[in-house]
């Protein structure tokens, strides 16, 4: 839904969605449309996967290729005079590195 | 600046000051970008890394030419007296199950700038096994495309590797490691000052202010 604010049209998100965005191969975009927040990760994946396959994502080229099973989906609520709506991202994993420690015993410290 | 660390003895601080300790667990890519960036504030590092210095480092890392082959704790701690007389505790040792507790002691701020799962558990078992202990949480993706800075409460660790090889290490990253950094360090500064913790999550599309 869009609205008229200030002179710009400005993309109102309900409550009970969320807009969605992700990035992808250095790239960032995010879906033309909200979806409702409390979809399942794999529905977002897929969402995102097919845009992306197809090149709805703008900001991302159109890759066919597209594997998004790896992704991480993170879901924010409103902060209060920062972002007034729900905002889900789809990320890369942040854990790269091999394991450097040793763990010398599994007792819970 | 501040003469906290005056005195050492077998590594160990023998004098004591009403500045808050902050731990840095990792300096290598996020980790030494963090402390520079933390140089101005009235507090007492302590760093906490085995690994040294390597030639590929100095590329995205805030490690010199002239560190190579040294423990980045040391070098580290060399380079922040030497540039902005600020003085550190370098801890040149892995964190393992068996010292975590010794290591992590006496923090007021744990910020853990990792790049694997493994560890951050060690950490985060410490946090929550009771200590209480604020810990601001790093970590970046291996493109050097996505950066999050989460507090502890928040934190999920990742599981299982997006790749089996360290990245970081070319300099192309290195703005986008720093701007994760300088965030982390926005984010213990509030901190410290303010007892307010903020999260961010930094993309090509900018920054999200997550709490």
């Amino acid at each position: 839904m869009d609205q008229v604010f200030e002179g710009q049209m400005v993309r109102v998100i309900p409550p009970h969605q969320a807009r969605v965005e992700v990035t992808y191969r250095r790239a960032h975009g995010e879906l033309p449309d909200a979806v409702t927040f409390d979809a399942s990760d794999e529905e977002i994946r897929g969402w995102l996967t097919e845009a992306i396959r197809t090149g709805g994502i703008p900001g991302i080229a159109a890759d066919p290729t597209v594997n998004l099973n790896d992704y991480v989906v993170d879901r924010f609520a409103p902060v209060p005079g920062v972002r007034e709506h729900n905002l889900i991202q789809t990320r890369p994993k942040t854990e790269f590195g091999r394991c450097l420690i040793t763990l010398v015993n599994s007792r819970t410290v | 600046m501040f003469d906290y660390f005056s005195k050492f003895e077998n590594g160990l601080s023998t004098t004591r000051s009403m500045a808050k300790q902050v731990t840095v667990v990792g300096v290598g890519a996020l980790g030494s970008h963090f402390v520079q960036f933390m140089r101005s504030e009235d507090v007492r590092f302590k760093l906490i890394d085995h690994d040294r210095v390597e030639s590929k480092n100095t590329l995205a890392q805030f490690h010199g030419k002239p560190s190579l082959g040294k423990f980045k704790t040391q070098a580290l701690q060399s380079t922040m007296n030497m540039l902005f007389a600020v003085k550190m505790e370098p801890i040149a040792n892995k964190l393992t199950s068996d010292n975590v507790t010794q290591l992590l002691s006496g923090a007021d701020l744990i910020v853990d700038c990792l790049d694997n799962a493994e560890a951050r558990r060690l950490i985060q078992q410490y946090v929550r096994a009771g200590y209480g202990t604020p810990c601001l949480h790093g970590a970046v993706d291996a493109e050097g495309s996505f950066g999050r800075v989460v507090w502890d409460e928040v934190f999920t660790i990742d599981s299982g590797s997006a790749s089996d090889t360290p990245t970081c290490e070319g300099g192309e990253n290195l703005p986008f490691i720093a701007s994760v950094a300088a965030f982390m360090a926005r984010s213990a500064q509030t901190f410290l000052r303010t007892n307010v913790r903020m999260g961010y999550q930094i993309s090509p599309g900018g920054v999200v202010i997550t709490r």
